[in-house]
């Protein structure tokens, strides 16, 4: 068992050295291994950030009731009761036109706002209703529905209806989500066929070695060993990289992205990537180099045998 | 030790390599290959180490059957036997030491007892300090023995050695032979392909000889019938 670990440490550490005389090579190799990573995980890092905005949207659609203008204030509670009782709907707010005129004021820089409430001479605004269905009712069908029951309550004006913005939001991220998972498999592919390419040059250049360790007695997981180390060393070292690079671009990126961000009153959107995501990259990076090598080994070794 | 049983190698482009051999060395013997080029003494190694099956007949290495060894123990068998190549097969842009220690680190032998059973067969074969150049800076009579450390530093009890004087002259052919007695001396079976048949009369002991891959003879030369030659 000793033996057994011995044997990894010595490969291990030959393995390392190998790595360290030809550098130039190991860091090609290295760079591309971290390039075809980093394009997936920028992407993921996007689909994540753009979830938690539409978290923050709360991922349901919002409905807005406009009262006709002429209704007076008890008639516009009465409505506004009606609508609250509703099975459908978990929330709802009444906004009263001094509300709405206030909201309208802070949205609006202060000299135009003063222009244009004098040209208009009174408050324009009716009074509304903010709707929030329920769970079950945030779909498009069982939204349509209730938005034609609302519109038989009378006293109402119009009904406006979010939903085509956020379901166009999450189709558009359901998209590049695909995508990205597709584009992630073939650049995995791509880093297998780039790292089992450089393993069978590697092979090529020892077949020297391989030879005498096989006359010397060495076993095909010996003889074996070295290139799995390799493979897998090259992929742990592309992965560094690329978590490397994601931090930096996402450096580059959060400060016109903050600011962006403060122009929608949300907190920073950046997704940071947690310890298990970056520990899943480092696993996933040495794992594919394993492959890579474990593949090319099976297809080039076993053609070297002594002569 | 060594048991060759009715052998024959056909090699797939027909070439018949051994045709019929039968021979029996005990263990301990040190015996003489010898026969010009292509009469058979590289194919018959490499039927010992495994290198190339029989065609036909049996192989026995310490009474056991080789011939239907399985793949995986092959390794196991190679480790038994110390092989010294003709071309040396030595790793070049290796240093000596790590030439040496190769049998040692592929049975994942402790570093420290490498390093002590590295030097003691670099001093058997005449080679003290030389552990860290490479064989390319050394003689051919020197990468001979940097091969010979390494064949023995499994300590085997069989030694196979392939014209091991093939390109020295007189006096370090006598040196590297000698070699391969000292190790006789001391219980290991020798066998060395040679056809340098002035090696083979100095030493006097036991010579096959093989011809267009027969086995022509087996004679132990003794004194009287060197001298009889002699007339």
């Amino acid at each position: 068992m000793t033996s057994y670990f011995i044997r990894h440490l010595q490969v291990f550490f030959a393995t390392l050295g190998d790595m360290a005389r030809s550098p130039a090579a190991t860091v090609n190799t290295v760079l591309i291994i971290a390039i075809s990573m980093l394009l997936p995980c920028l992407l993921y890092v996007f689909v994540k950030s753009s979830e938690s905005l539409s978290e923050t949207w709360q991922g349901r659609p919002q409905i807005s009731v406009f009262l006709q203008k002429d209704v007076d204030d008890s008639a516009a509670q009465l409505i506004f009761q009606e609508i609250q009782l509703h099975p459908d709907i978990e929330l709802a707010e009444f906004v009263s036109p001094e509300q709405a005129l206030e909201e309208f004021r802070l949205l609006s820089n202060s000299a135009t706002y003063e222009q244009e409430l004098a040209f208009l001479g009174s408050n324009p605004l009716p009074p509304s209703i903010v709707l929030m269905p329920n769970k079950a009712a945030a779909r498009s069908a069982p939204l349509e529905a209730l938005k034609n029951q609302l519109s038989k309550i009378e006293g109402i004006e119009t009904i406006r209806l979010d939903l085509a913005w956020t379901e166009r939001f999450s189709a558009i991220l359901a998209v590049i989500t695909r995508a990205g998972t597709l584009l992630s498999i073939l650049l995995g592919l791509a880093l297998v066929l780039i790292v089992g390419n450089t393993i069978k040059l590697l092979i090529h250049n020892r077949r020297d070695e391989i030879e005498i360790s096989k006359l010397v007695g060495g076993t095909n997981s010996f003889v074996r060993r070295p290139f799995l180390y390799y493979g897998s060393a090259l992929g742990f070292l592309g992965a560094c990289t690329t978590l490397l690079l994601l931090l930096v671009t996402s450096g580059l990126i959060e400060d016109p992205l903050s600011t962006l961000a403060s122009m929608y009153q949300q907190q920073s959107l950046l997704h940071k990537l947690t310890v298990q995501e970056a520990v899943f990259i480092l696993l996933t990076g040495t794992l594919l180099g394993w492959l890579a090598a474990r593949w090319s080994v099976a297809l080039h070794l076993w053609r070297i045998r002594p002569q | 030790m060594i048991r060759f049983s009715h052998i024959n190698k056909r090699y797939p482009n027909g070439h018949e390599a051994l045709k019929d051999v039968t021979f029996d060395i005990e263990a301990g013997e040190m015996v003489f290959l010898a026969g010009h080029s292509g009469a058979g003494k590289s194919t018959l190694f490499k039927l010992l180490t495994r290198i190339e099956r029989p065609t036909s007949g049996q192989l026995f290495i310490d009474q056991q059957n080789i011939t239907r060894l399985s793949d995986s123990k092959t390794p196991m068998l190679r480790r038994e036997i110390g092989v010294i190549f003709q071309d040396h097969k030595l790793l070049m842009d290796r240093t000596v030491f790590d030439n040496v220690a190769l049998p040692l680190i592929v049975i994942g032998m402790p570093h420290d007892e490498i390093k002590k059973r590295v030097r003691a067969a670099l001093g058997k074969v005449g080679l003290s300090g030389k552990e860290s150049q490479k064989p390319i800076t050394l003689s051919g009579g020197e990468q001979q023995r940097v091969g010979i450390a390494r064949a023995v530093i499994n300590r085997p009890n069989i030694l196979l050695a392939d014209e091991p004087t093939g390109n020295l002259d007189e006096a370090l052919s006598n040196e590297i032979i000698d070699i391969f007695a000292d190790f006789n001396q001391v219980g290991v079976t020798v066998m060395i392909a040679t056809h340098d048949l002035r090696q083979v009369e100095r030493l006097n002991k036991r010579t096959l000889h093989l011809e267009q891959g027969e086995l022509i003879g087996d004679y132990q030369r003794s004194p009287v019938s060197q001298g009889g030659d002699n007339d």
